[in-house]
């Protein structure tokens, strides 16, 4: 987010809009090459499907509102350098955005042992980096043991760790690979896949000097930069652009066997914000949008022919919205004086803790205006962390508590919560008017609109919504630290897989995510043990028919709780250029470039 | 002059001490810290947080972590580390600083350019029409904040597609020759530089115009025309030279804005320059990035204004720094 006077808010906005009249055509491709593989192919290529077979050449430009931070793919630790990193280094399993499912990566199979504890992987052979260096299993194990370091601390240890036991790695021979968790785990493959293959031959003297960290920073000659997946780096312009080329050496083959990508480049254009994006996308700059605001979605629409661009609909979003009270306890001396008591108002923690409390305040919320006026009617009613978009794990059930203002109000007066001095807000038997504020934070337009509703709406109901928009690090700071909040609207992107083991920190009554009330020691109440134990028994088992019958438990509890008070999530819509084909766009990120080393220029878009 | 040089060198040390002391205070003042975003990622455990706050050394008091630094930049010169890019600091600001310098003195080139002679222009045709409309358009473009104006360049750009939409380079930048290069990177260049180069050229051509004016009313211009001197020969032989003084202070102002003044230019029209890196560093609190850019740009500020001190007294013989 960029931080800007609102009056160069209101300014960004309405040049947003000029381009979109002006039609959007445009010659980005340059140079096209009749790339000659050279290189022999590996004795285990892998093959991809897909709609056509392209051909060489051509350059693929993306926008990106923030420069990579580092190449290194075990620490990088956001989206503007992992989006890069993806296409760079390959792990043992990769992802298949569209049917949302784990595929082949570096290991051609796996199998598991009987209890799902140990997996064994099978590499591919002749596999290469973009040296022609062979990659073998001394490169695996090379990669878990940088991530799994405890000084370095990777982002993907936790999910290395099972049962409070780190993944143990060993190799038979130079294509097999062994790991053992400390249990049966339901997460083996995506948590193993999400180890990147990086080069032991390159980057073990920087490791063991313990400087692994400053390895393949994005100052570092892009030459020396060797990989194991589809791309390398060809030239970074910092805060300008990157560029990256075909790795020469990759194991991805059509079904024809000609070795992939098709595409020469991708280029990632750095950029200061989404409408600046908006407007190369407009001017022929940038040949596809990952992210649109919805209000512009009927622009795109309309425009598609001019511009020679297809806006795809993507369907309903992996990302959730909803709003949470406060139920935290004091568990650290800084925040209160009293260990255990709650740190909200005591006469307002007896109104939050109230699941009728919850309810009413749910069915006080009308969604369908919310989805007509926030979203523009693009957006779906969601009722779990798993969305409507996922299709491994969408169970469709929920929406017990969906606006209904008549039950609001009755189930409000049977608590006792009844406007007593006739000033149009409800006080509580003590005489308390019911009122509390929302917080959110401010660059977020869309959350700040959902909260100004439900003011309304909650006012309907007699209740007294003030809602709060503050800067993103101070709320953070009081939803993880201070806890000083009544009520927060937030919305929580999804992991890649969009498994409810990847969430598990937002069910565990322990986690630092448990929004509601975080970090207990114990589970407070009997429902959130229920949970506790149902999330374990999820991730502890690879027999999806179990994980999904404890998942669907574990919905029902919450919805009937309702610690969440669900919000509608957006459909997804993005412009991307007709000039490409075997274009595959996902709700999943990266929505564009997850299959990008199978997408080619069409070669009548040649010039 | 030396031992002036000197003190003035001197009183940098306090002066630098206490703006690195505000910078991390402010910075340690702010909610948050880089591993906030982190935070709301379910993904990532507490203890993981703790492990990454402790090896950025984010877990020690405010006031032994600015002890440390400290000790670092005396000590070993060292200036800390990136939090998110894992690079010396000045390793990260130093992919900005040129681009931050080929803006500020394109600029500087146009303020400078435009103004002298407006200024005397505007001068010597005092209360004409010309000098009224000078007069008008310089305070409208002073009166509109550079956000504003850096936009609507932006939106002249957009609709008439005479000028690149903010960057600095063509995607085919590579593919072209060395004139295409320059006509690319000048076509990019033009807008920036004439938002950071017109918002102090009202205060520049004013001022050398008051300067000329009150120049021109002294006896020994006087003496020139008595002499017969041609107006020309009048302005610009004898006046323009003394008239010319107080703006050498206010060049020093230039100077000292070299790489801080064009920030905002920097931001809206995606000039890869240091405004960009600071900003993203500000609000990911990426905190030894923003205390060695404040530095940087700190030092280059006194050093401008140094500059400016001496070249009066090299210009003026009146002025003497015992």
């Amino acid at each position: 987010m960029t931080v800007r006077t609102s009056a160069s808010h209101a300014w960004a906005a309405a040049l947003a809009l000029v381009p979109l009249l002006l039609s959007g055509c445009g010659t980005s491709g340059h140079g096209q090459t009749s790339f000659k593989d050279t290189n022999p192919l590996p004795a285990d290529t892998m093959t991809f499907a897909m709609d056509a077979i392209g051909n060489y050449g051509g350059r693929f430009v993306i926008a990106e509102t923030a420069s990579p931070k580092t190449f290194n793919a075990i620490m990088a630790n956001e989206t503007s350098s992992s989006d890069v990193t993806q296409r760079m280094f390959v792990g043992l399993s990769d992802y298949n955005n569209i049917t949302q499912q784990d595929t082949p990566g570096l290991a051609k199979s796996w199998e598991s042992s009987a209890d799902g504890s140990t997996w064994t992987f099978h590499l591919r052979h002749g596999a290469r980096f973009s040296d022609g260096h062979p990659i073998t299993a001394e490169d695996v194990a090379f990669s878990f043991a940088v991530c799994t370091d405890s000084v370095l601390h990777s982002s993907v240890m936790d999910l290395l760790t099972v049962n409070g036991k780190l993944v143990q790695v060993t190799t038979p021979d130079s294509y097999t690979v062994v790991t053992k968790f400390g249990g049966p785990y339901a997460l083996a493959i995506p948590a193993t896949g999400s180890v990147p293959i990086m080069p032991k031959h390159v980057l073990e003297a920087a490791w063991k000097r313990g400087a692994f960290a400053s390895a393949y920073t994005t100052s570092t000659p892009p030459d020396s930069i060797v990989t194991s997946g589809p791309w390398r780096v060809k030239e970074y312009r910092a805060n300008e652009s990157l560029t990256l080329s075909r790795n020469p050496w990759w194991y991805g083959v059509d079904p024809q066997g000609h070795r992939l990508p098709y595409l020469d480049e991708v280029t990632f254009l750095i950029v200061p914000d989404q409408n600046t994006a908006a407007l190369k996308f407009q001017n022929g700059e940038v040949d596809g949008l990952d992210n649109v605001k919805p209000e512009d979605y009927r622009t795109y629409q309309a425009n598609q022919q001019k511009g020679n661009y297809t806006l795809y609909d993507l369907g309903p979003s992996l990302n959730t919205n909803f709003f949470w009270f406060n139920l935290n306890k004091v568990r650290d001396p800084k925040q209160g004086p009293v260990m255990g008591k709650p740190i909200t108002d005591p006469v307002k923690y007896a109104w939050f803790s109230n699941a009728d409390f919850r309810r009413a305040v749910s069915m006080a919320v009308d969604r369908d205006a919310i989805i007509r006026s926030v979203f523009y009617g693009d957006a779906v009613k969601c009722w779990s962390l798993m969305t409507p978009g996922n299709k491994q794990w969408y169970t469709g059930q929920g929406g017990k508590w969906d606006y209904n203002p008549a039950q609001a109000k009755a189930l409000l007066d049977r608590i006792g919560f009844k406007d007593r001095n006739g000033d149009g807000v409800r006080e509580d038997p003590q005489g308390h008017p019911i009122q509390f504020s929302l917080m959110t934070n401010a660059d977020n337009v869309t959350r700040v609109a959902m909260a100004n509703f439900i003011k309304d709406d909650l006012a309907k109901v007699g209740i007294r919504c003030t809602p709060s928009p503050v800067d993103f690090n101070t709320l953070v700071t009081h939803l993880r630290n201070d806890l000083q909040y009544e009520a927060v609207l937030l919305g929580l992107g999804s992991a890649t897989p969009p498994d409810p083991g990847m969430g598990q920190n937002v069910m565990r009554s322990s986690g630092l995510t448990h929004y509601w009330n975080i970090r207990q020691p114990h589970p407070e109440t009997p429902q959130e043990a229920e949970i506790d134990k149902l999330i374990g028994e999820n991730t502890a088992t690879a027999n999806m028919d179990e994980r999904k019958r404890t998942w669907g438990q574990i919905e029902t509890i919450i919805n009937d709780q309702c610690w969440i008070e669900w919000l509608p999530c957006i459909r997804v819509k993005i412009p991307i250029s007709n000039r490409f084909g075997n274009l595959q766009p996902s709700v999943i990120p990266h929505r564009i470039l997850w299959n990008i080393d199978r997408v080619f220029l069409k070669s009548r878009a040649r010039a | 002059m030396r031992t002036y040089i000197l003190r003035r060198l001197l009183q940098l040390i306090p002066l630098l001490l206490g703006i690195t002391l505000l910078t991390f205070l402010l910075l340690k003042l702010a909610p948050g810290d880089f591993l906030s975003t982190m935070a709301e990622n379910p993904q990532i455990s507490a203890a993981t947080l703790d492990a990454m706050r402790h090896r950025f050394g984010l877990d020690r008091p405010w006031w032994l972590q600015y002890a440390l630094y400290l000790k670092n930049v005396v000590l070993h010169f060292d200036f800390g580390e990136s939090f998110s890019r894992h690079q010396p600091v000045f390793v990260v600001l130093r992919e900005g600083l040129a681009n931050t310098l080929l803006l500020a003195i394109s600029g500087a080139i146009i303020t400078w350019g435009l103004a002298i002679p407006l200024g005397v222009w505007a001068g010597m045709k005092q209360y004409s029409a010309a000098d009224k409309g000078l007069s008008l358009l310089a305070f409208l473009w002073l009166s509109v904040p550079e956000v504003l104006s850096g936009l609507l360049l932006l939106m002249l750009a957009a609709r008439t597609g005479w000028f690149p939409v903010g960057g600095m380079r063509s995607l085919g930048y590579d593919d072209m020759d060395w004139i295409g290069r320059a006509g690319d990177l000048l076509r990019h260049l033009a807008l920036p530089a004439l938002t950071v180069g017109l918002i102090p050229l009202a205060s520049r051509m004013r001022q050398m115009r008051g300067n000329l004016l009150d120049v021109l009313r002294l006896d020994y211009v006087t003496t020139a025309r008595a002499k017969g001197l041609s107006e020309t020969r009048v302005v610009f032989k004898h006046a323009l030279r003394n008239a010319l003084n107080p703006l050498i202070t206010l060049f020093g102002f230039t100077l000292g804005a070299l790489v801080s003044g064009s920030l905002v230019s920097e931001i809206i029209f995606a000039w890869p320059g240091l405004g960009r890196i600071t900003l993203e560093a500000l609000q990911t609190k990426d905190e030894y990035l923003v205390m060695g850019s404040v530095l940087m740009a700190s030092v280059v500020l006194v050093a401008g204004n140094l500059i400016a001190d001496l070249l009066l007294a090299v210009a003026d013989p009146r002025i003497r720094y015992e």
